[in-house]
């Protein structure tokens, strides 16, 4: 008789020493070194210093931490941003959100509607789709055409600062495909019992999403809060591209902040301080959501 | 216990590459390679900023010289203006700047403090032909005693307008401010207007104020030596007179601009190719680009602007463009010769023409003027200056941080967030304690 208790053996081609493993997980750890944790100590060592390009940097303890919160633009871009992220967050979750119930339903070829909605998330961040977009938004743009074709009046969208940050928020509202991916993976996750169970004792559309999709979505909807109030407090790209950070500094990020004393008036020193103050506001509300969650995520 | 010891290495070793990576800032002479008198096979990186005009002309220079040093070969960069400052900084602080560059004016204040920014072009004389230049303009690429650039041209910033636009509408071309005050109202009856002016990374807006003020006060905004020479009065004059600008419609305001033409340069606005807007503050060296766009209309140069008794001083004049080389370089024998041949060769210069201004240096001068080539209207706005006294524009006017509280000025004034006495009172403190703080 043969014996299928035999082990199968495995050869592995790299080697089967102790130091294998390492070996294959050493281009990570030595592009998180020099990429991540190498980037991260050095600005806050420079932090404390005045550096410019090409000079040598001279400490001076926090001298810039002092200067930035005397800084009226510190607190102009701050405000603009968290704007930006109370704007952005909660509109392109509920967006996803929708989106992914809709595209849960099982209808044929459901599977070409969910690659179609995921498109703009991978032309987002291409920068000639960016600039496209800007064009969209001018006073003679498609947007004003159309609204004007249905009758609302024109929108200046890029001379008064709240106009000027829908454009971007929009933009990045278009890109909701990583979003609602997490959120459609969740909706299939729910067991189908529970919706059997409450069709038959009664209850419709609105009680099944509010009773149960949506306390079944809860840690989706903590996990996309969390990343997209990361990347929101961070972006860059679609204001410096579109509007410039105007009009009145009115879509002037901090990110641009950090860019521009870097880049444009060398102070690097400043702008490490600034990314260091950036760095601990996103943690500390990372933080506090976190823990004003725990209760609501345990239940 | 072992993830203890696993975290103390990592703080260690990212401490010490920290403290290795702070002292290993700043720059020394004695890292710099030296010039070994031969020519050896290599590939050369060379970065420039502009419009398609001058990319078309640097890519067909650039064929030239490999076919005349095929053993050099020449790698291009080149983009439009906006952004290429930040990208260079970011090439320059991780010492992976292009061997030779065009830089501006201003950059040396900040990237070449002491002069050891860039490559002391002192070294490479057995390459470079200096004969064509002037000392004064020679001075204008020293830093302490190094020559760390070479101008390109010598270019005012001047009018150029739209010549079909205003004999469709039976407009004059301006002589005198009063004319283009004049102006406005003529435009407005055909939903035009003769001039723009922006905020943006040229701060043209500015420009014009500081020129108005100047011819009226015989002072200089900032000097040579970075004080600034306006007072809070003076600033006041020249935001009153950009307000009476967009008052009297010669401009748009800062909102309408922007509302129009979103983020964009005027040479890319459909307002600017359409004829809407019909004439622009530009550097002579510069203005090809909005040539270029114009499909069914053509530019003129304008005269330059003067007061009533005629007097047009005020005006400004400065390197527009040099070249200079990096410190980083390891061919700087290679890299001299390449830029000899930019600013020397003949046939280089009949190629490039005017795309980078009339050039400074005469030996590329007398070769355009021989070919007869030296024409068009980046030539006749350069003629024109000559005809005034222009004043040579201070390397600190055009610093960043400057553009910037000029251009947030301009804007509060524009929207009505400030009167023009606020306003100038913020600016003129602003500018003097940044001048004071890098002086």
């Amino acid at each position: 008789m043969k014996n299928n208790n035999k082990i199968k053996k495995y050869h592995n081609p790299v080697g089967e020493s102790k130091y294998t493993g390492l070996f294959l997980v050493m281009p990570f750890i030595v592009g998180f070194f020099l990429l991540q944790i190498y980037p991260f100590v050095v600005s806050f060592v420079l932090s404390f210093t005045k550096f410019s390009i090409n000079d040598t940097p001279e400490f001076i303890g926090f001298k810039n931490f002092k200067m930035l919160f005397s800084d009226s633009d510190f607190w102009k871009a701050f405000f603009v941003t968290f704007k930006y992220v109370i704007m952005l967050v909660p509109l392109k979750i509920a967006v996803s959100l929708l989106t992914a119930l809709m595209l849960s339903t099982r209808i044929k070829g459901m599977g070409f509607f969910r690659t179609l909605y995921y498109i703009p998330s991978i032309l987002g961040s291409n920068i000639a789709i960016v600039i496209m977009w800007s064009f969209l938004f001018t006073s003679e743009g498609l947007v004003n055409q159309v609204l004007d074709a249905v009758g609302i009046s024109k929108i200046g969208w890029y001379g008064e600062e709240t106009p000027a940050m829908w454009i971007i928020v929009f933009l990045r509202v278009w890109e909701f495909g990583s979003t609602m991916i997490i959120f459609l993976s969740a909706i299939n996750d729910i067991p189908r019992e529970l919706y059997d169970s409450a069709r038959t004792d009664g209850a419709g559309n609105i009680k099944t999403f509010f009773y149960i999709t949506l306390p079944m979505l809860k840690n989706a909807i903590f996990l996309n809060l969390i990343l997209q109030m990361i990347t929101a407090f961070q972006e860059f790209n679609a204001p410096f591209l579109i509007t410039g950070g105007n009009p009145l500094k009115g879509t002037y990020t901090v990110a641009m902040m950090i860019y521009d004393e870097s880049f444009k008036y060398y102070n690097i020193g400043y702008a490490s301080a600034l990314s260091w103050v950036l760095f601990v506001v996103i943690s500390l509300l990372a933080l506090l959501i976190f823990k004003f969650t725990k209760k609501i995520r345990s239940d | 216990m072992k993830y203890s010891k696993f975290r103390k290495f990592t703080s260690l070793l990212s401490i010490s590459l920290s403290f290795i990576f702070i002292s290993s800032c700043g720059k020394t002479e004695e890292n710099k390679i030296l010039p070994d008198g031969s020519l050896d096979k290599c590939t050369l990186r060379f970065s420039w900023w502009g419009g398609d005009d001058r990319h078309d002309a640097t890519l067909k220079a650039i064929e030239l010289w490999n076919k005349k040093y095929p053993d050099i070969k020449i790698e291009a960069e080149y983009g439009g203006w906006d952004g290429w400052t930040e990208k260079l900084n970011t090439q320059i602080s991780g010492d992976t700047a292009p061997d030779i560059m065009q830089i501006n004016y201003d950059w040396l204040i900040n990237l070449s403090k002491d002069g050891l920014g860039f490559y002391d072009l002192n070294n490479l004389k057995d390459y470079i032909d200096l004969s064509g230049y002037d000392n004064e303009i020679l001075s204008f690429g020293m830093r302490e005693d190094k020559l760390n650039a070479i101008t390109i041209s010598m270019s005012g910033r001047g009018l150029f307008f739209n010549k079909d636009i205003y004999s469709e509408i039976d407009a004059e071309i301006p002589e005198s401010w009063k004319d283009l005050i004049y102006l406005g109202n003529k435009f407005k009856e055909y939903e035009k207007y003769p001039l723009d002016l922006d905020i943006q990374s040229g701060a043209s807006a500015w420009y014009l104020s500081v020129v108005y003020v100047q011819q009226m006060t015989g002072k200089q905004f900032i000097t040579m030596e970075g004080e600034l020479g306006f007072t809070s009065d003076d600033i006041k004059t020249a935001l009153d007179f950009y307000k009476s600008l967009e008052d009297n419609h010669v401009i748009r305001s800062v909102k309408t601009r922007a509302e129009q033409d979103g983020n964009s340069a005027l040479y890319q606005s459909p307002k600017f190719i359409d004829g809407t807007i019909a004439g622009v503050l530009e550097w002579g060296s510069a203005v090809g680009k909005y040539e270029n766009v114009l499909k069914n209309s053509s530019l003129v140069a304008g005269h330059y602007l003067k007061s009533s008794d005629g007097n047009s001083s005020g005006w400004m004049i400065k390197p527009s463009l040099m070249y200079a080389i990096s410190d980083d370089t390891k061919y700087p024998d290679e890299a001299g010769a390449f830029l000899d041949f930019l600013l020397n060769d003949e046939e280089c210069a009949e190629i490039l023409g005017t795309s980078r201004g009339i050039p400074a240096n005469r030996n590329a001068y007398n070769a355009l003027e021989s070919s007869g080539k030296l024409c068009g209207i980046s030539y006749d706005s350069s003629e024109y200056l000559g005809k005034t006294d222009p004043v040579t524009l201070s390397p600190y006017f055009e610093l960043s941080q400057l553009k910037e509280y000029y251009n947030t000025a301009i804007e509060k004034v524009s929207y009505g967030i400030l009167t023009t006495q606020e306003a100038s009172e913020e600016l003129f403190d602003n500018v003097k304690k940044y001048l004071e703080r890098i002086r």
